[in-house]
C-alpha cells in the first residue's frame, strides 16, 4: 500500500466516522460551512498546572437533562460535585455514576444549608424553579438556572428581579447557546451587510418521540411527565424552541412584538393535553418574522435554525454555520478561501474563524467545534463567573468594608465575564417563549407590549 | 475662627472613622484620606509574541497627611504623610483567563495575595503651572510584590478632585525579576516574556471614605 492509498483511506474513515452526522451530509453536498476554530487561548491552559480555582457546586433536579447537566459538569476540572439533589430515589441512584462522591439528598434545603457550596445548578421543571431560586440566592449561593426560568411569567419574574438584587451571587439562566464560541464568532456575520437585508428566519426542531418517561405509579407519573400536562408545562415551545427565539433575539437585535401559534395533538393522543406539533410566527422589528416548529411525530431534518437575507442565506447546525450566497451578491473576498459544502443543488460557504488565512480551509477547523456541546461552554461560564464574581466581591469588600449594595453592583459590572446569558436576557427570552405557548394553545394572535419584559 | 472649623471637620470625620472602622482612631494631627473605588491599575509588558496589559480596578489604602495638605503641599518636607496601599494580586486581570492563571502562578499569589507599598519619603517636586492641576512629589517608598520588598522610587502627581477628595497618579517601569518573579515562559517556553514593566496607577481617595459611593 503506498503514500497516496493511505491518505485517501485515512479521508474515507474519516468521512465513515463522521458518518450519520449531517455534517457528512453537508460535506458529500457541498455547503460552506461557518465554523469557529478552538478559541487560541485554550490552548494555554496546557502549561497552567491544574484549575485555577474549584468551585463546591450542587445539582438539584436529576431528571434526563439534569443528569445531562450532571455529567458534563463532572468532566469540567473547575467543578467539585458536593452534593446531588432530588425527590426521587431512582434519579439520584442513575446519578451516582456521574458523581460517586457527591452526597444524595432528597430536600434542596440540606443543599442551601450547607455552607461549603458554593454553586447551584437547577434543572428541576421549570414550574419548580422559582421557590429554590429564590432560597437558594437568598443562602448566597451562585444560581444556574435552567431555561425557561419559570413555568409562568411572575415566577420568572420574581427570579429575575432576586437576581439583580442580590449582586454578590452570579446567576446565570440556561441559555447555553449565548457562551458557545461558534454563535459568538457568527455574530458580527448576522449584524453586518455579509446577509443582506434581513427577510424572515425559521426554526424547527423535529424528533420522533413521546416526550412521555416511563413511571411506575400514577404519583410519580404527574411529577415526571410534567411537560405533557398545561397546567405545568411551557409546551415545546416553552421548552426547546425557547432557545431559537432567544437566538433570534440576538441574531435580529431587538425583541419580537407579536406572536401568532397554531398547534395541536396529532399523534400522541395519550391523555396528554399539551400539543405534539406546533408552529409560531413571532415579529421581530423591521418586519422580519421567524417562524418556529416543532413535532414529536416526525424527525425530518432534526433541528436547526435559518436567516434569510437579501444576500445570502445563514444555516446554523450542530454547532456550525454555512452561508448560501445569491448569485447577485457581492464579493466578500474571503469566501474564496472557505470551506464549501454542496446541500443539494446549493453551495454553502462555511463560516470558519480566520476564514481569510488558508488554516482555515484545513479539514480541522471544523472538527473541534463537534466535540463540546454548548451545554460544557455555558457550565464553563457559569463556574469560572461564578468565581469571578466571589472573588471580585470579596477583594472589594475587603478593600472597602462599608461599602453598600449598589457600589457592590457597581463593582461587579467591571469585572469581565466569560460570555453568557444575562439575566435579561433569561427574563427575556422566557416571556417571549412563555407567551409563544400561550398564542399556541389559543390559537391566536397575542401581542407583546413592551411592559412585559420590564423588570422595573 | 478658621482653625475652629477645621478641627469641628476633624472631629467628625475622626468620629466617622471611629464608626467604620470599628476602632478608635486617633486622628487629632492628621487627616486621614481612604482608598476609594473608581482606581485603576495598569502593567504594560512584552513578549516575543506580543505586547500585553493587565489591568485592576482595586486599590486599598490609605493617604494621611497634615491637615493643611491641601492648602500647603509643600507641607509633607516637615510632616511625612503615612501611606499604606494594597492590591489584591488576582484583581489584575488580561484579556486571556489563562495568562491571568500563568502570571498569578509567576507572583506565587497564594502565597502573597497582595502587593504592599509604604511610603518612606514624599518631596514637593513642582507646583501646578495655574488652576487645579496636580502637585507633582518625589517619592520613595517600599514596594512588596511577591513576598520581595524593594525600594521604589517614583515620582507621584496628586491632585485634589473635589473637598476632601485627592486623586494619586504615576508612573513606573520595574523589572519582574527584582522582585525574584521569573518571566513567565508559556506554551513550553515558546513565548518569552519581557523582564521589563511599566506599572501606572489612578488612586481616588477621600477624607472618610470608608464607606463607597
Amino acid at each position: 500500500m503506498n503514500m497516496s492509498d493511505n491518505i485517501s483511506m485515512d479521508f474515507n474513515r474519516r468521512d465513515f466516522l463522521r458518518g450519520g452526522s449531517f455534517a457528512t451530509l453537508a460535506t458529500l453536498l457541498g455547503g460552506v460551512e461557518l465554523v469557529a476554530q478552538a478559541p487560541k487561548d485554550k490552548d494555554a491552559t496546557t502549561y497552567a498546572t491544574g484549575p485555577a480555582f474549584t468551585m463546591k457546586c450542587a445539582v438539584i433536579g436529576l431528571g434526563s437533562w439534569g443528569r445531562d447537566v450532571l455529567a458534563t459538569l463532572s468532566r469540567l476540572k473547575e467543578a467539585e460535585i458536593v452534593a446531588i439533589c432530588d425527590t426521587y430515589p431512582a434519579s439520584l441512584k442513575r446519578s451516582a455514576a456521574s458523581a460517586p462522591k457527591a452526597r444524595q439528598v432528597a430536600n434542596y434545603k440540606e443543599i442551601l444549608d450547607d455552607k461549603e457550596i458554593q454553586a447551584v445548578i437547577i434543572a428541576t421543571p421549570s414550574h419548580l424553579h422559582k421557590e429554590i431560586v429564590l432560597a437558594a440566592l437568598q443562602a448566597g449561593k451562585h444560581v444556574y438556572c435552567e431555561a425557561p426560568l419559570a413555568a409562568t411569567i411572575d415566577d420568572a419574574k420574581a427570579i429575575a428581579r432576586a437576581a439583580i438584587a442580590n449582586p454578590k451571587v452570579y446567576f446565570q439562566p440556561g441559555l447555553q447557546n449565548r457562551s458557545e464560541p461558534q454563535r459568538h464568532f457568527l455574530l458580527p456575520f448576522m449584524r453586518s451587510n455579509a446577509v443582506g437585508t434581513y427577510l424572515m428566519a425559521r426554526a424547527q426542531w423535529h424528533k420522533k418521540t413521546s416526550w412521555r418517561a416511563a413511571s411506575p405509579n400514577p404519583d410519580r407519573e404527574k411529577e415526571l411527565n410534567w411537560r405533557l400536562n398545561r397546567e405545568t408545562s411551557p409546551g415545546l415551545i416553552g421548552e426547546v424552541n425557547i432557545h431559537h427565539l432567544d437566538g433570534a433575539a440576538w441574531y435580529l437585535r431587538g425583541l419580537p412584538a407579536a406572536v401568532s401559534g397554531f398547534g395541536g395533538i396529532l399523534h400522541w393522543n395519550d391523555g396528554r393535553d399539551v400539543p405534539d406539533t406546533v408552529q409560531a410566527v413571532l415579529e421581530f422589528p423591521r418586519g422580519v418574522n421567524l417562524m418556529v416548529h416543532s413535532t414529536l411525530g416526525n424527525s425530518f431534518d432534526a433541528d436547526y435554525e435559518m436567516y434569510y437575507g437579501t444576500d445570502a442565506a445563514v444555516m446554523v447546525r450542530e454547532g456550525k454555520a454555512w452561508m448560501f450566497k445569491e448569485v447577485d451578491s457581492p464579493l466578500l473576498g474571503w469566501e474564496v478561501y472557505a470551506r464549501k459544502d454542496m446541500f443539494y443543488k446549493e453551495t454553502g460557504i462555511s463560516l470558519v474563524a480566520n476564514a481569510t488565512k488558508l488554516v482555515a480551509i484545513t479539514e480541522k477547523a471544523g472538527e473541534k467545534s463537534l466535540a463540546e456541546t454548548p451545554l460544557r461552554y455555558a457550565l464553563e461560564a457559569f463556574l469560572t463567573n461564578s468565581n469571578e464574581v466571589a472573588t471580585g466581591v470579596e477583594d472589594f469588600l475587603a478593600t472597602f468594608a462599608n461599602s453598600d449594595t449598589n457600589a457592590v453592583r457597581k463593582h461587579v459590572a467591571t469585572l469581565k465575564l466569560q460570555p453568557a446569558a444575562t439575566v435579561k436576557e433569561g427574563f427575556e427570552a422566557t416571556v417571549v417563549a412563555l407567551k409563544a405557548n400561550e398564542a399556541v394553545l389559543k390559537g391566536s394572535k397575542i401581542k407583546l407590549e413592551k411592559e412585559l419584559f420590564s423588570l422595573a | 475662627m478658621k482653625t475652629k472649623i477645621v478641627w469641628s471637620k476633624i472631629a467628625r470625620i475622626s468620629a466617622a472613622m471611629a464608626a467604620s472602622v470599628g476602632v478608635l482612631y486617633a486622628a487629632d494631627s492628621m487627616t486621614r484620606f481612604d482608598a476609594q473605588p473608581g482606581s485603576k491599575m495598569k502593567i504594560e509588558g512584552t513578549s516575543t509574541l506580543h505586547d500585553w496589559t493587565v489591568e485592576g480596578g482595586i486599590i486599598g489604602g490609605f493617604f494621611e497627611a497634615d491637615p493643611g495638605f491641601t492648602k500647603d503641599p509643600a507641607i509633607v518636607s516637615k510632616v511625612t504623610p503615612k501611606v499604606e496601599v494594597e492590591i489584591p494580586v488576582r484583581t489584575l486581570k488580561s484579556h486571556a483567563k489563562p495568562m491571568d492563571n500563568v502570571m498569578y502562578e509567576a507572583m506565587k499569589q497564594k502565597e502573597h495575595p497582595k502587593i504592599k507599598f509604604t511610603l518612606k519619603e514624599m518631596k514637593l517636586k513642582g507646583q501646578p503651572a495655574g488652576g487645579n492641576g496636580p502637585f507633582l512629589f518625589d517619592t520613595k517608598g517600599e514596594l512588596t510584590v511577591s513576598g520581595v520588598t524593594r525600594t521604589n522610587v517614583m515620582i507621584v502627581a496628586v491632585q485634589k478632585i473635589a473637598d476632601g477628595q485627592l486623586k494619586f497618579a504615576g508612573t513606573n517601569t520595574m523589572k519582574m525579576t527584582d522582585f525574584g518573579i521569573k518571566p513567565p515562559a508559556p506554551a513550553f517556553g515558546a513565548i518569552k516574556t519581557g523582564d521589563e514593566v511599566k506599572v501606572s496607577f489612578e488612586w481616588m481617595t477621600a477624607v472618610g471614605a470608608a464607606k463607597a459611593q
